[in-house]
């Protein structure tokens, strides 16, 4: 294949993962007309509460700057010494390939581990989790144990391909991974360890509001947190007739019609089908992404090598901090649409604002935190854009 | 070779009447036993103190203490039927079941200060197989066993005596190592402590090929490095049961295994062995998935089929019994086993051969198991701890 025939196929291919993407961005929308009035966070929240969560979020900002640089810097020495490993293992190829990637999720745990402590420590301080820290350190032994499955899993697949298709098992494998994906945002559900909503009230709320939103009926259950954080969630999970909304019990204590924000909230993400738009945006990025694993691993003999597997996850690593801000700005974007859509149903602006404020005051979120935090890591609006939106909604609905 | 050595003359015949009321038996040794503990416990300090001062036990001292730990030994043999004969109040050589120590040797002032701290790993293991200041463990059932066929058979089977045998001698080594008879930490090594001897021929054995190196990363993530190898056993563990009651009729009514079933099970014992010897850290490297000899250095190896009675097959069920209850218990060792070696592996970067021996041979017994139940061998498991065996029929 000629250079320039190579050069058209790429860039017809990214001409339409742009329309793909701007398809998919503009499928999440809040009205373009809307006028965001302007907020002095200052009148909201007393100089105390606002230098408490600055101080709180400051110092997560420092942790997360080290410990994601603690991170590289671990990956980097794995992808230096972890091919010296070989050794260690007695099984084929893509064991081998197993062995190395499970190692480096070790070592990448390893580096974190001062990171964790620190972020026990400091959110102990401020009141937010109640574990101790062997709790909190080893308490999700299993679930690294869950990891080390599932990145060999990911290993089997991906060296079990390049074994057939050295230079194009990134073809294949994207798709697999994103019904993989599937699957798990399918089953997730199931393994929740929840229980039903005992409320009546706040069930008769919810089944109201499910009704509102034209989705039927939807499952509303409770995960017992209290023993261990006092921050409250809430989230949306599942496909189809897995499909329900998690409250976390720390969230119970708040009012009623803060409830209903929340669990119109999270309705909304069901009814704008974000679940199936997150698993989109991930084939979006699955295609580019394991091209460039491919393409990355090459001096190292590709992925059907297993030297080259403890490269790869650097690779995996940075990529994924190269896309956070993406993956963030997307995030901000269906979150902005799940705040609109349960303004419209509880029509309650008061609430919502009420509501937001609490969590300024309980999980102390910084209302206007700087704005490369935001970019690059917020996953919801800040605090100040969504009580700018709830009085938008108002000022919309008074004329 | 260890100071505190055993030695096993016991031809293996049992007089049932003495087996049967052998608890009775026993009891004026116990008293006398007790009494001479009593008096040991003293002289124990009084020898510590000299050890700690002057590097060596007294010759009168370590004379009372040694024929302390024969007798005891001589006793609990008795007791738990690894020996026929009813042994002698004062300790004499020359008891079936026996110790033989090497003169006095200087210690460690340092390692006889602390010699309680340090004698608690070998003291649990101790404890857990055999007798330890009246802890008893897995020789409470190898009890049971010989007592059970030595009164059918009148004799003891080879296995379980090998096993009480080695369990007493371990115990042995450990209270003399307690009690500054020795500065020479307990050996657990079965080939060691038993001394030279093979095992008759068995179509399922044991290929130990580590260098007892251990990589500290892998053996502080040992368990969960595991999980896939878990997860896999698992699924080919169901097929694998299928597959064994497909074989379990063929073999009823053919003679033996058919070739296809019989590789099949085979690479699922081999790939069983190889994931317990990684997981419980008695290899060092990441096992293969699929069961190959040469999928780990420490694995089982099994032989060809070869023709089985049917008498034997149709009982398979029932026959297997035993050897299932004796492995459930002989399995819990390996997590002792597993411990030991991953606090010496992350020190040291190493694993003891002692430790490593014995988890290959309960690994070995496990495998032996499983081809018993999975109909791929009519013979039946050895539950000797010796690792060498005949290679031949």
């Amino acid at each position: 294949m000629s250079r320039a025939v190579r050069a058209i196929i790429v860039a017809a291919l990214a001409v339409l993962w742009i329309a793909c993407a701007v398809a998919l961005w503009r499928s999440s929308t809040v009205p373009g007309n809307l006028h965001l009035p302007s907020v002095h966070v200052r009148s909201l929240f007393t100089p105390a509460e606002l230098a408490r969560t600055a101080r709180f979020e400051g110092f997560l900002r420092i942790e997360f700057v080290l410990s994601q640089l603690a991170l590289i810097s671990a990956l980097v020495f794995w992808a230096w010494r972890g091919p010296g490993y070989i050794r260690e293992s007695a099984a084929g190829r893509i064991g081998t390939g197993m062995l190395l990637g499970m190692l480096g999720l070790a070592v990448a745990w390893i580096s974190q581990l001062p990171f964790t402590v620190a972020e026990v420590w400091w959110e102990r301080r401020y009141g937010l989790l109640r574990t101790d820290y062997f709790d909190a350190i080893f308490g999700d032994w299993w679930g690294l144990g869950g990891e080390f499955l599932a990145i060999s899993l990911t290993l089997l697949i991906v060296m079990g391909l390049a074994g057939w298709f050295p230079r194009y098992w990134w073809i294949p494998a994207a798709p697999v991974f994103v019904a993989i994906a599937a699957l798990f945002v399918f089953v997730f559900p199931y393994g929740s360890d929840t229980h039903k909503l005992r409320d009546p009230q706040i069930a008769a709320d919810a089944r109201r509001l499910a009704r509102a939103e034209g989705l039927g009926k939807v499952p509303v259950e409770v995960e017992d947190v209290s023993s261990e954080t006092s921050a409250p969630n809430a989230e949306a999970v599942g496909l189809g007739p897995s499909r329900r909304v998690i409250l976390w019990d720390t969230l119970l204590d708040f009012p009623r019609d803060e409830i209903r924000v929340v669990l119109a909230h999270e309705f909304g993400h069901l009814k704008r089908n974000h679940l199936l738009k997150a698993l989109a945006w991930y084939t979006l990025f699955a295609f580019p992404g394991a091209y460039l694993i491919a393409v990355l691993t090459r001096r190292r003999g590709g992925m059907r090598a297993p030297e080259a597997v403890p490269l790869s996850l650097l690779v995996v690593t940075v990529l994924g901090l190269i896309a956070l801000p993406a993956q963030s700005a997307i995030s901000r974007h269906t979150e902005a649409e799940a705040d609109w859509v349960a303004l419209n149903t509880t029509k309650d602006p008061a609430a919502a604002e009420r509501l937001f404020r609490r969590f300024t005051r309980v999980a102390l979120e910084q209302p206007d935190p700087p704005g490369w935090w935001a970019f690059l890591t917020a996953s919801h609006p800040t605090i100040e854009d969504r009580i700018r939106m709830a009085r938008a909604w108002q000022q919309l609905h008074q004329r | 070779m260890h100071p505190v050595r055993l030695t096993v003359s016991d031809d293996r015949r049992r007089s049932r009447l003495t087996v049967f009321f052998r608890l009775l038996l026993v009891l004026p040794h116990l008293v006398w036993l007790a009494g001479w503990t009593l008096v040991a416990e003293v002289v124990a300090i009084a020898n510590w103190i000299a050890v700690v001062i002057n590097a060596e036990s007294p010759p009168v001292l370590h004379e009372f203490l040694a024929r302390y730990v024969r007798y005891a030994t001589h006793v609990f043999a008795f007791l738990f039927m690894a020996a026929n004969p009813f042994p002698g109040f004062v300790g004499r050589p020359g008891y079936p079941v026996d110790l033989e120590f090497a003169p006095r040797e200087r210690q460690s002032r340092l390692s006889a200060a602390f010699r309680l701290l340090l004698a608690i790993p070998a003291a649990i293991l101790a404890s857990l197989v055999g007798v330890f200041f009246l802890r008893f463990g897995l020789i409470l059932l190898t009890a049971a066993g010989i007592w059970l066929a030595a009164l059918i058979l009148g004799r003891a089977p080879r296995g379980l005596r090998d096993l009480a045998a080695w369990a007493l001698g371990y115990s042995a080594q450990a209270s003399a190592y307690v009690l500054l008879v020795t500065g020479r930490y307990p050996d657990s090594h079965p080939d060691r402590l038993l001394g030279e001897q093979t095992l008759p021929y068995h179509p399922v054995r044991m290929r130990v090929e580590d260098d007892l190196r251990r990589s500290r990363l892998t053996t502080f993530f040992r368990l969960l490095l595991a999980f896939p190898h878990l997860f896999w056993l698992i699924i080919w563990g169901v097929v694998a049961a299928v597959a064994a009651i497909v074989n379990w009729f063929a073999a009823l009514i053919v003679g033996r295994s058919p070739r296809v079933l019989h590789r099949f099970l085979a690479a699922y014992i081999r790939y069983t062995s190889q994931v317990y010897a990684f997981l419980f850290l008695v290899a060092g490297p990441f096992p293969g998935f699929v069961g190959h000899e040469a999928g780990s250095p420490v694995t089982a190896v099994v032989d060809g089929p070869t023709g089985q009675r049917r008498l034997v097959t149709l009982f398979r069920p029932f026959l297997v019994v035993p050897a299932l209850l004796l492995w459930t218990a002989l399995g819990l060792l390996l997590v002792p086993v597993a411990v030991g070696g991953w606090f010496v592996g992350l020190g040291r970067g190493r694993m003891p051969s002692g430790l490593r021996a014995l988890g290959a041979s309960l690994i070995r017994y496990g495998a032996q198991v499983q081809a018993y139940s999975l109909v791929v061998t009519d013979r039946y498991p050895s539950s000797s701890p010796t690792l060498r065996s005949e290679l031949q029929p």
